[in-house]
Protein backbone atom coordinates (compact mmCIF):
# COMPACT_ATOMS: atom_id res chain seq x y z
CA UNK A 1 0.00 0.00 0.00
CA UNK A 2 1.64 3.17 -1.31
CA UNK A 3 1.49 6.16 1.47
CA UNK A 4 -0.94 8.17 -0.37
CA UNK A 5 -3.30 4.69 -0.15
CA UNK A 6 -2.59 4.96 3.45
CA UNK A 7 -3.42 7.85 3.85
CA UNK A 8 -6.81 7.92 2.33
CA UNK A 9 -7.48 4.45 4.35
CA UNK A 10 -6.81 6.38 7.55
CA UNK A 11 -8.69 9.48 6.67
CA UNK A 12 -12.10 7.69 5.35
CA UNK A 13 -11.81 5.78 8.12
CA UNK A 14 -11.92 8.56 10.58
CA UNK A 15 -14.81 10.00 8.20
CA UNK A 16 -16.66 6.59 8.26
CA UNK A 17 -16.40 6.05 12.36
CA UNK A 18 -17.61 9.69 13.19
CA UNK A 19 -20.38 9.35 10.42
CA UNK A 20 -21.49 5.92 12.97
CA UNK A 21 -21.37 8.25 15.79
CA UNK A 22 -18.28 6.80 16.89
CA UNK A 23 -15.03 8.25 18.37
CA UNK A 24 -11.71 7.96 15.53
CA UNK A 25 -8.14 8.88 16.78
CA UNK A 26 -8.80 12.53 15.43
CA UNK A 27 -11.76 14.61 14.91
CA UNK A 28 -12.33 14.46 11.22
CA UNK A 29 -12.04 17.97 9.32
CA UNK A 30 -13.98 19.18 6.39
CA UNK A 31 -12.78 21.78 4.37
CA UNK A 32 -12.97 22.56 0.14
CA UNK A 33 -11.04 24.98 -1.51
CA UNK A 34 -13.69 27.00 -2.49
CA UNK A 35 -14.29 30.25 -4.60
CA UNK A 36 -12.22 32.15 -1.87
CA UNK A 37 -9.08 30.79 -3.31
CA UNK A 38 -9.59 32.00 -6.63
CA UNK A 39 -8.42 35.78 -5.31
CA UNK A 40 -5.03 34.03 -4.30
CA UNK A 41 -4.32 33.15 -8.06
CA UNK A 42 -3.78 35.39 -11.27
CA UNK A 43 -6.98 34.29 -12.22
CA UNK A 44 -10.52 35.90 -12.93
CA UNK A 45 -13.54 34.03 -11.54
CA UNK A 46 -14.74 34.10 -15.31
CA UNK A 47 -11.30 31.60 -16.18
CA UNK A 48 -12.13 29.11 -13.43
CA UNK A 49 -15.84 28.99 -14.37
CA UNK A 50 -15.09 27.92 -17.58
CA UNK A 51 -12.35 26.20 -17.62
CA UNK A 52 -12.26 23.43 -15.28
CA UNK A 53 -8.58 22.69 -15.80
CA UNK A 54 -7.94 25.94 -14.24
CA UNK A 55 -10.52 25.05 -11.80
CA UNK A 56 -8.59 22.15 -10.80
CA UNK A 57 -5.02 23.73 -11.20
CA UNK A 58 -6.15 25.65 -7.85
CA UNK A 59 -7.08 22.93 -6.40
CA UNK A 60 -4.15 20.62 -6.93
CA UNK A 61 -1.70 23.70 -6.35
CA UNK A 62 -2.75 23.40 -2.18
CA UNK A 63 -4.19 19.93 -1.21
CA UNK A 64 -0.49 19.01 -0.90
CA UNK A 65 -0.57 21.41 2.33
CA UNK A 66 -4.41 21.20 2.76
CA UNK A 67 -3.88 18.60 5.70
CA UNK A 68 -7.98 17.76 5.96
CA UNK A 69 -9.97 14.32 6.11
CA UNK A 70 -12.80 14.78 3.91
CA UNK A 71 -12.76 17.32 0.91
CA UNK A 72 -16.17 19.10 0.13
CA UNK A 73 -15.26 19.93 -3.83
CA UNK A 74 -13.59 22.99 -5.39
CA UNK A 75 -14.31 26.33 -6.99
CA UNK A 76 -16.68 25.99 -9.10
CA UNK A 77 -20.28 24.51 -8.80
CA UNK A 78 -21.44 24.35 -12.48
CA UNK A 79 -19.94 24.87 -15.76
CA UNK A 80 -21.74 27.86 -17.62
CA UNK A 81 -21.29 26.56 -20.99
CA UNK A 82 -24.02 23.57 -20.25
CA UNK A 83 -26.10 26.63 -19.52
CA UNK A 84 -24.97 29.07 -22.25
CA UNK A 85 -25.74 26.53 -25.16
CA UNK A 86 -29.61 26.37 -23.43
CA UNK A 87 -29.72 30.32 -23.39
CA UNK A 88 -30.70 29.14 -19.59
CA UNK A 89 -32.22 32.13 -17.89
CA UNK A 90 -31.49 30.30 -13.93
CA UNK A 91 -28.59 32.23 -13.62
CA UNK A 92 -25.87 34.86 -14.46
CA UNK A 93 -22.29 33.89 -14.60
CA UNK A 94 -19.36 35.76 -14.29
CA UNK A 95 -18.41 37.25 -17.99
CA UNK A 96 -21.69 36.64 -19.03
CA UNK A 97 -24.64 39.02 -17.17
CA UNK A 98 -21.88 39.52 -14.93
CA UNK A 99 -18.54 41.37 -14.24
CA UNK A 100 -15.76 38.74 -15.00
CA UNK A 101 -15.20 38.93 -11.25
CA UNK A 102 -17.86 38.16 -9.59
CA UNK A 103 -19.77 34.63 -8.15
CA UNK A 104 -22.59 33.17 -10.41
CA UNK A 105 -26.12 34.53 -9.76
CA UNK A 106 -29.42 33.18 -9.41
CA UNK A 107 -31.96 34.46 -10.90
CA UNK A 108 -35.77 33.56 -8.82
CA UNK A 109 -38.47 33.42 -11.19
CA UNK A 110 -41.97 31.81 -11.44
CA UNK A 111 -41.17 29.27 -13.64
CA UNK A 112 -43.96 26.84 -12.87
CA UNK A 113 -47.26 29.12 -12.64
CA UNK A 114 -49.98 28.16 -10.05
CA UNK A 115 -52.28 26.67 -12.70
CA UNK A 116 -49.49 24.30 -13.35
CA UNK A 117 -50.07 22.56 -10.26
CA UNK A 118 -52.83 19.69 -11.87
CA UNK A 119 -50.15 18.66 -14.95
CA UNK A 120 -46.99 18.56 -12.87
CA UNK A 121 -48.84 16.43 -10.11
CA UNK A 122 -49.60 14.03 -12.57
CA UNK A 123 -46.23 13.35 -14.78
CA UNK A 124 -43.60 15.65 -13.20
CA UNK A 125 -41.08 14.25 -15.82
CA UNK A 126 -42.62 15.34 -18.75
CA UNK A 127 -43.87 18.27 -17.48
CA UNK A 128 -40.20 19.49 -16.66
CA UNK A 129 -39.71 18.36 -20.54
CA UNK A 130 -42.47 20.06 -22.03
CA UNK A 131 -43.02 23.18 -20.21
CA UNK A 132 -40.12 23.92 -17.43
CA UNK A 133 -37.10 23.30 -19.80
CA UNK A 134 -38.68 25.73 -22.57
CA UNK A 135 -39.34 28.77 -19.98
CA UNK A 136 -35.97 28.82 -18.84
CA UNK A 137 -34.12 28.35 -22.13
CA UNK A 138 -34.18 30.88 -24.59
CA UNK A 139 -32.53 28.55 -26.70
CA UNK A 140 -35.14 25.73 -26.37
CA UNK A 141 -37.94 27.69 -26.33
CA UNK A 142 -40.02 26.03 -29.00
CA UNK A 143 -38.85 22.33 -28.84
CA UNK A 144 -38.55 20.78 -32.00
CA UNK A 145 -37.20 23.69 -33.77
CA UNK A 146 -34.03 23.84 -35.35
CA UNK A 147 -32.25 25.68 -32.40
CA UNK A 148 -34.07 23.89 -29.57
CA UNK A 149 -32.97 20.49 -31.05
CA UNK A 150 -29.33 21.24 -31.20
CA UNK A 151 -29.19 23.00 -28.26
CA UNK A 152 -30.58 19.50 -26.34
CA UNK A 153 -27.85 17.90 -28.19
CA UNK A 154 -25.13 20.30 -26.86
CA UNK A 155 -26.21 20.96 -23.17
CA UNK A 156 -26.76 16.97 -22.25
CA UNK A 157 -23.06 16.33 -24.01
CA UNK A 158 -21.95 19.24 -21.64
CA UNK A 159 -23.87 17.18 -18.65
CA UNK A 160 -22.03 14.11 -19.95
CA UNK A 161 -18.76 15.93 -20.17
CA UNK A 162 -18.60 17.93 -17.24
CA UNK A 163 -19.88 14.81 -15.20
CA UNK A 164 -17.13 12.73 -16.62
CA UNK A 165 -14.44 15.76 -15.85
CA UNK A 166 -15.30 16.11 -12.05
CA UNK A 167 -15.49 12.14 -11.65
CA UNK A 168 -12.31 11.69 -12.98
CA UNK A 169 -11.11 15.19 -11.30
CA UNK A 170 -12.25 13.28 -7.67
CA UNK A 171 -10.45 9.98 -8.47
CA UNK A 172 -7.02 12.02 -9.13
CA UNK A 173 -7.12 13.81 -6.28
CA UNK A 174 -7.73 10.43 -3.95
CA UNK A 175 -5.11 8.65 -6.00
CA UNK A 176 -2.41 11.47 -5.69
CA UNK A 177 -3.34 13.47 -2.61
CA UNK A 178 -5.04 10.70 -0.44
CA UNK A 179 -8.19 13.05 -0.28
CA UNK A 180 -11.53 11.27 0.45
CA UNK A 181 -14.61 13.45 -1.09
CA UNK A 182 -17.50 14.39 1.23
CA UNK A 183 -20.57 12.76 -0.89
CA UNK A 184 -22.07 11.35 -3.92
CA UNK A 185 -25.62 11.50 -4.86
CA UNK A 186 -27.54 15.18 -4.65
CA UNK A 187 -31.27 15.61 -3.47
CA UNK A 188 -33.53 18.29 -1.46
CA UNK A 189 -36.24 18.67 0.47
CA UNK A 190 -39.43 18.30 -1.85
CA UNK A 191 -40.82 21.40 -0.63
CA UNK A 192 -37.59 23.39 -1.67
CA UNK A 193 -37.09 21.28 -5.20
CA UNK A 194 -40.70 23.23 -5.39
CA UNK A 195 -39.88 26.64 -3.55
CA UNK A 196 -36.71 27.22 -5.11
CA UNK A 197 -36.80 26.68 -8.94
CA UNK A 198 -40.56 25.97 -9.51
CA UNK A 199 -43.00 28.61 -7.88
CA UNK A 200 -40.06 30.39 -6.57
CA UNK A 201 -40.22 32.43 -2.85
CA UNK A 202 -43.49 34.58 -3.55
CA UNK A 203 -45.26 31.80 -5.70
CA UNK A 204 -44.72 29.09 -2.85
CA UNK A 205 -45.59 31.65 0.25
CA UNK A 206 -48.89 32.52 -1.71
CA UNK A 207 -49.83 28.91 -2.83
CA UNK A 208 -49.46 27.91 1.36
CA UNK A 209 -52.63 30.54 1.33
CA UNK A 210 -54.27 29.88 -1.43
CA UNK A 211 -54.01 26.69 -2.74
CA UNK A 212 -52.11 24.37 0.79
CA UNK A 213 -53.43 21.05 -0.99
CA UNK A 214 -51.55 21.35 -4.10
CA UNK A 215 -48.31 22.20 -2.54
CA UNK A 216 -48.56 18.98 -0.62
CA UNK A 217 -49.80 16.91 -3.55
CA UNK A 218 -46.51 18.15 -5.34
CA UNK A 219 -44.56 17.84 -2.42
CA UNK A 220 -45.72 14.11 -2.27
CA UNK A 221 -45.35 13.67 -5.75
CA UNK A 222 -41.65 14.87 -5.70
CA UNK A 223 -40.51 12.73 -2.98
CA UNK A 224 -39.94 9.75 -5.27
CA UNK A 225 -37.82 11.63 -7.83
CA UNK A 226 -35.77 12.86 -4.65
CA UNK A 227 -35.01 9.78 -2.96
CA UNK A 228 -34.19 8.66 -6.67
CA UNK A 229 -31.57 11.49 -6.80
CA UNK A 230 -29.72 10.61 -3.82
CA UNK A 231 -29.13 7.42 -5.04
CA UNK A 232 -28.39 8.46 -9.10
CA UNK A 233 -25.39 7.16 -10.84
CA UNK A 234 -22.05 7.66 -8.28
CA UNK A 235 -24.80 8.26 -5.83
CA UNK A 236 -25.13 4.33 -5.27
CA UNK A 237 -22.09 4.39 -3.11
CA UNK A 238 -23.64 4.32 0.02
CA UNK A 239 -20.01 4.67 2.14
CA UNK A 240 -20.80 8.35 1.46
CA UNK A 241 -24.12 10.64 2.25
CA UNK A 242 -25.67 12.30 -0.39
CA UNK A 243 -25.69 16.21 -0.24
CA UNK A 244 -28.95 18.12 0.67
CA UNK A 245 -29.44 21.98 0.76
CA UNK A 246 -31.79 22.37 2.83
CA UNK A 247 -33.15 26.18 2.23
CA UNK A 248 -36.90 27.43 3.23
CA UNK A 249 -37.08 24.71 6.09
CA UNK A 250 -34.52 27.25 7.63
CA UNK A 251 -36.08 28.94 10.93
CA UNK A 252 -38.33 31.72 10.37
CA UNK A 253 -38.87 31.41 6.45
CA UNK A 254 -41.93 28.96 7.85
CA UNK A 255 -43.37 28.79 11.19
CA UNK A 256 -43.31 26.42 13.09
CA UNK A 257 -47.07 25.00 12.10
CA UNK A 258 -46.21 25.90 8.24
CA UNK A 259 -42.38 23.85 8.97
CA UNK A 260 -44.62 20.83 10.47
CA UNK A 261 -47.80 20.66 7.97
CA UNK A 262 -45.78 21.92 4.50
CA UNK A 263 -41.83 21.35 4.65
CA UNK A 264 -41.20 18.06 7.52
CA UNK A 265 -43.37 14.91 6.38
CA UNK A 266 -41.89 14.58 2.66
CA UNK A 267 -38.41 15.83 3.75
CA UNK A 268 -38.69 13.15 6.06
CA UNK A 269 -40.03 10.79 3.22
CA UNK A 270 -37.33 11.08 1.62
CA UNK A 271 -35.00 10.43 4.47
CA UNK A 272 -36.40 7.28 5.26
CA UNK A 273 -36.60 6.05 1.83
CA UNK A 274 -32.99 6.93 1.34
CA UNK A 275 -31.84 5.25 4.73
CA UNK A 276 -34.32 2.35 3.89
CA UNK A 277 -31.83 1.70 0.90
CA UNK A 278 -28.81 2.19 3.11
CA UNK A 279 -28.06 5.70 2.10
CA UNK A 280 -27.58 8.75 4.45
CA UNK A 281 -28.12 12.18 3.58
CA UNK A 282 -25.74 14.98 4.46
CA UNK A 283 -28.54 17.76 5.99
CA UNK A 284 -27.36 20.90 5.22
CA UNK A 285 -29.11 23.04 7.45
CA UNK A 286 -28.05 26.31 6.67
CA UNK A 287 -29.21 29.45 8.84
CA UNK A 288 -30.80 28.30 12.16
CA UNK A 289 -32.78 24.89 12.73
CA UNK A 290 -33.36 24.79 16.41
CA UNK A 291 -36.70 25.10 17.05
CA UNK A 292 -36.87 21.95 14.93
CA UNK A 293 -34.25 19.73 16.25
CA UNK A 294 -36.69 17.50 18.26
CA UNK A 295 -38.35 16.61 14.94
CA UNK A 296 -35.47 16.13 13.04
CA UNK A 297 -34.34 13.81 16.51
CA UNK A 298 -37.44 11.21 15.72
CA UNK A 299 -35.42 10.51 12.08
CA UNK A 300 -33.59 6.91 12.13
CA UNK A 301 -30.60 6.54 13.87
CA UNK A 302 -27.62 7.20 11.86
CA UNK A 303 -29.97 8.38 8.80
CA UNK A 304 -28.28 11.72 8.40
CA UNK A 305 -25.03 13.85 9.29
CA UNK A 306 -26.50 17.03 10.60
CA UNK A 307 -24.53 20.42 10.03
CA UNK A 308 -24.79 23.30 12.30
CA UNK A 309 -24.24 26.59 10.55
CA UNK A 310 -26.70 29.40 12.82
CA UNK A 311 -28.35 26.41 14.96
CA UNK A 312 -27.72 26.42 18.55
CA UNK A 313 -24.63 24.18 19.17
CA UNK A 314 -25.23 23.10 22.16
CA UNK A 315 -28.60 22.29 22.16
CA UNK A 316 -27.57 20.60 18.47
CA UNK A 317 -25.78 18.23 20.66
CA UNK A 318 -27.99 17.75 23.54
CA UNK A 319 -30.72 16.84 21.57
CA UNK A 320 -28.82 15.00 18.28
CA UNK A 321 -25.87 14.25 19.54
CA UNK A 322 -24.70 10.51 19.85
CA UNK A 323 -28.02 9.10 17.78
CA UNK A 324 -26.46 11.00 14.38
CA UNK A 325 -22.83 13.11 13.39
CA UNK A 326 -22.70 16.57 14.17
CA UNK A 327 -20.70 18.64 11.34
CA UNK A 328 -20.11 22.55 11.30
CA UNK A 329 -19.01 24.95 14.24
CA UNK A 330 -17.42 27.22 12.33
CA UNK A 331 -18.90 30.17 11.78
CA UNK A 332 -18.15 31.42 8.16
CA UNK A 333 -18.49 34.68 9.05
CA UNK A 334 -15.54 34.75 11.39
CA UNK A 335 -13.61 32.61 8.29
CA UNK A 336 -14.30 36.16 6.43
CA UNK A 337 -14.28 38.36 9.24
CA UNK A 338 -12.20 37.18 11.93
CA UNK A 339 -8.27 36.70 12.51
CA UNK A 340 -6.25 33.37 12.57
CA UNK A 341 -6.11 33.97 16.51
CA UNK A 342 -9.73 34.38 16.70
CA UNK A 343 -10.28 31.23 14.71
CA UNK A 344 -7.85 29.22 16.67
CA UNK A 345 -9.62 29.66 19.66
CA UNK A 346 -12.88 29.61 18.11
CA UNK A 347 -11.72 25.88 17.18
CA UNK A 348 -10.44 24.96 20.43
CA UNK A 349 -13.59 25.94 21.95
CA UNK A 350 -15.79 24.07 19.19
CA UNK A 351 -13.76 21.15 19.88
CA UNK A 352 -14.30 20.78 23.60
CA UNK A 353 -17.86 21.58 23.53
CA UNK A 354 -19.02 19.53 20.57
CA UNK A 355 -16.18 16.48 19.69
CA UNK A 356 -16.96 14.68 23.10
CA UNK A 357 -17.37 10.88 22.46
CA UNK A 358 -16.78 11.20 18.66
CA UNK A 359 -19.94 11.50 16.31
CA UNK A 360 -18.76 14.90 15.04
CA UNK A 361 -16.84 16.80 12.09
CA UNK A 362 -14.98 19.80 12.04
CA UNK A 363 -16.06 21.97 9.39
CA UNK A 364 -17.58 25.15 8.56
CA UNK A 365 -21.32 25.66 8.92
CA UNK A 366 -22.35 27.14 5.54
CA UNK A 367 -20.77 27.81 2.52
CA UNK A 368 -17.39 29.49 2.43
CA UNK A 369 -18.28 32.40 -0.84
CA UNK A 370 -14.99 34.14 -2.09
CA UNK A 371 -14.51 36.59 1.11
CA UNK A 372 -12.90 34.06 3.07
CA UNK A 373 -9.64 34.56 3.60
CA UNK A 374 -7.05 31.56 3.38
CA UNK A 375 -5.21 32.21 6.41
CA UNK A 376 -8.51 31.92 8.33
CA UNK A 377 -8.87 28.40 6.60
CA UNK A 378 -5.30 27.57 7.37
CA UNK A 379 -5.56 28.45 10.58
CA UNK A 380 -8.75 26.39 11.22
CA UNK A 381 -7.42 23.63 9.79
CA UNK A 382 -4.23 23.62 11.94
CA UNK A 383 -5.71 24.02 15.05
CA UNK A 384 -8.07 21.18 14.01
CA UNK A 385 -4.92 19.11 14.09
CA UNK A 386 -3.25 20.59 17.57
CA UNK A 387 -6.49 20.00 19.44
CA UNK A 388 -8.50 17.70 18.09
CA UNK A 389 -6.90 14.35 18.86
CA UNK A 390 -8.67 11.92 21.10
CA UNK B 1 -45.71 10.69 -31.41
CA UNK B 2 -47.52 13.20 -28.70
CA UNK B 3 -49.96 10.77 -28.17
CA UNK B 4 -47.52 7.81 -27.04
CA UNK B 5 -46.04 10.67 -24.35
CA UNK B 6 -49.24 10.73 -22.74
CA UNK B 7 -49.98 7.00 -22.05
CA UNK B 8 -47.87 6.34 -18.77
CA UNK B 9 -46.08 8.28 -16.50
CA UNK B 10 -42.13 7.48 -16.01
CA UNK B 11 -41.52 6.07 -12.28
CA UNK B 12 -38.64 7.96 -10.93
CA UNK B 13 -35.03 7.08 -12.60
CA UNK B 14 -37.06 7.19 -15.79
CA UNK B 15 -37.99 8.99 -19.04
CA UNK B 16 -39.38 6.06 -21.47
CA UNK B 17 -39.50 2.92 -19.75
CA UNK B 18 -38.24 -0.39 -21.53
CA UNK B 19 -41.34 -1.67 -21.19
CA UNK B 20 -43.32 0.74 -23.23
CA UNK B 21 -40.65 0.53 -25.57
CA UNK B 22 -40.68 -3.02 -26.03
CA UNK B 23 -44.16 -3.25 -26.64
CA UNK B 24 -43.23 -0.59 -29.72
CA UNK B 25 -40.64 -3.30 -30.91
CA UNK B 26 -42.36 -6.42 -30.54
CA UNK B 27 -40.67 -9.31 -30.25
CA UNK B 28 -36.60 -8.67 -30.72
CA UNK B 29 -34.37 -11.92 -32.58
CA UNK B 30 -31.72 -11.16 -30.35
CA UNK B 31 -30.56 -10.81 -26.91
CA UNK B 32 -33.28 -7.92 -25.28
CA UNK B 33 -31.18 -7.98 -22.35
CA UNK B 34 -28.59 -6.44 -23.93
CA UNK B 35 -30.73 -3.92 -25.73
CA UNK B 36 -32.97 -3.58 -22.29
CA UNK B 37 -29.28 -2.52 -20.05
CA UNK B 38 -28.32 0.35 -22.41
CA UNK B 39 -31.77 1.33 -23.11
CA UNK B 40 -31.78 1.90 -19.48
CA UNK B 41 -28.51 3.43 -18.90
CA UNK B 42 -29.61 6.36 -21.32
CA UNK B 43 -32.81 6.71 -20.08
CA UNK B 44 -31.59 7.61 -16.59
CA UNK B 45 -29.25 9.37 -18.19
CA UNK B 46 -31.81 11.65 -19.55
CA UNK B 47 -33.87 11.71 -16.62
CA UNK B 48 -30.82 12.67 -14.74
CA UNK B 49 -30.25 15.98 -17.40
CA UNK B 50 -33.91 16.65 -17.08
CA UNK B 51 -34.32 16.77 -12.66
CA UNK B 52 -30.49 18.53 -12.98
CA UNK B 53 -32.19 22.27 -14.29
CA UNK B 54 -34.95 22.05 -11.48
CA UNK B 55 -32.91 20.94 -8.01
CA UNK B 56 -30.63 23.58 -8.10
Amino acid sequence: MSNKEQLYQERLNRYMTAMDCGKPDKVPVCFGIGEWAIKYTDYTFQEVFYDSEKANRIVEDMLPDFDVDIFSGGPTLWWPPMFDVMGSKLYKFPGIGLEEDNTFQYNEEEYMKAEDYDDFIANPTEWLVKNFLPRISAEFAEPGSYRATIALIKSSAAFAMFGAAAGAAAQRWAVEYGMVGQFTGFTKAPFDTLGDALRAMKGILTDLRRRPDKVLAACEAIVPHNIYGGIAGPGADTRFPCFAPLHRGAYPFLNPEQWDKFYWPTLKAVIEGLWAKGKRMFFFAEGNWTPYLEKIAELPEKSIVFDIDTTDAKKAREILGGKFCLQGGIPTTLLTYGTPEKVKEHVKRTIDELAGDGGFILAPGGVLMGDAKKENILAAIEAAREYGVY
Amino acid sequence: MSEKETTFVPDAGKCVPWEVKLKELGKLPGNEEIVKKNWENLDEFAYNFIWFWVQR
